[in-house]
């Protein structure tokens, strides 16, 4: 990760309170501890600085292309029986890879005719527990119709509602770094992957690494989606753009990874 | 309702089994919407266990799932105790060859629909089949 100075405030705010958190009374005493990694505070401090403020159905112009463009693409080239493997990462506390799977049923009429397994990883180990828990304020709710609130949702409490059981077990979540090309080695074979408003985060060096560790992991030919400011042209040559009616989106290449 | 009438019939019990999560919760969310109970499983070895555990008006099975596939789990059906050896078995599934539903009809599959199956159809058939007015 990389931030610009124009952050420092909110780096010297997370850093305060992960030192504040540990009960150290110095920065020295905090490196310390830190580089020992006691009670994991590595992962503490990562999960003190990543985002996790989304909602369900953002750019909905993505899911819309997935159903009307890319699966058709997908299936071109599988065979009967093959799973559709699709990548949320990252998914944050799983409104993303819940709400694909929820467009699936909504919108895609081929739903029961195949094997769709989808996959949610988040580098946050805080945020992966709240997608298992499924629990979500009427603020993540915003975008989705009456009709699939109650469908799909229960009311916990006030303004909070709990997911489907079955829609948490359907997908698989775990922790996963996209820069890290062995945590990534396990990740193999997707047809589409949403990676959305994460590579802005990262400098040049860091966005190129985690172009080339997502290249690795989809198919020859399998899309990637990213975030309405992001393009991979400016990152990778790896990718293809292609121009559907309902977003942007990027290809596999081949020919040239062969020759890497 | 009129007089004379008996009270209403406890809903339709239904056990729904495939291997993939997102097809079970579709499909039991169009039976559930419309009035049924819906149990699930995810093969058939889970589906022997849940019919002889609890009781079922209809199963309705996919054909390939890991561990034990459709087709054995109603051939291991039809031979097992009476009370559930004459449960209705709708199958639902992408195999749409003719001896494909030769080989259902053998194993003793009473309904046949080939995937995809919209909620409209899904909702009449099992209507049909549990003598529901969904």
């Amino acid at each position: 990760m990389s931030f610009p100075d124009s952050k420092r405030y909110y780096i010297d705010r997370r850093l305060a309170e992960r030192i504040a958190a540990t009960g150290c009374t110095s920065f020295q005493s905090y490196f310390a501890i830190l580089r020992s990694d006691v009670e994991r505070e590595i992962e503490h401090l990562v999960n003190a600085f990543t985002v996790n403020e989304t909602y369900f159905y953002r750019e909905e112009h993505q899911l819309r292309c997935l159903t009307s463009s890319l699966l058709d693409s997908v299936l071109r080239d599988k065979g009967e029986g093959a799973p559709i493997r699709i990548w949320s990462i990252p998914c944050s506390t799983g409104e993303e890879p819940y709400s694909i799977a929820i467009w699936l049923m909504e919108n895609w009429g081929q739903v029961d005719r195949h094997n769709i397994e989808i996959v949610g990883s988040d580098i946050d180990t805080r945020a992966l527990q709240a997608a298992t828990d499924g629990v979500y304020d009427q603020r993540a709710l915003m975008r989705l119709s009456r009709h699939v609130i109650e469908r799909y949702f229960r009311p916990v409490a006030r303004d909070r509602y709990r997911i489907d059981a079955g829609l948490i077990e359907s997908i698989q979540f775990t922790r996963a770094n996209l820069i890290d090309a062995r945590d990534m080695a396990s990740y193999r074979e997707f047809d589409v992957i949403f990676c959305r408003n994460v590579l802005i985060y990262f400098d040049d060096a860091s966005r190129r690494m985690a172009a080339e560790n997502l290249y690795d992991c989809l198919r020859p030919g399998g899309y990637i989606c990213l975030g309405h400011s992001e393009t991979m042209s400016r990152i990778s040559p790896l990718f293809g753009v292609c121009r559907f009616p309902d977003a942007i989106v990027y290809q596999r290449l081949e020919s040239e990874h062969d020759e890497r | 309702m009129t007089k004379g009438e008996l009270a209403e019939p406890s809903p339709a019990r239904i056990l729904v089994v495939d291997d993939s999560s997102l097809v079970r919760i579709y499909y039991r969310g169009a039976l559930q919407r419309a009035g049924f109970e819906v149990e699930q499983a995810i093969n058939g070895i889970e589906a022997m266990e849940k019919v002889l555990a609890q009781s079922f008006d209809l199963l309705i099975v996919d054909v390939n799932m890991p561990r034990m596939d459709g087709l054995s789990f109603v051939r291991a059906l039809r031979r097992a105790a009476v009370e559930v050896a004459t449960i209705p078995v709708l199958m639902i599934t992408t195999e749409a060859g003719e001896q494909d539903v030769d080989d259902a009809r053998a194993a003793g599959v009473n309904f046949y629909l080939v995937k995809p199956v919209s909620e409209a159809d899904l909702i009449r058939h099992v209507a049909l089949l549990t003598g529901a007015t969904a």
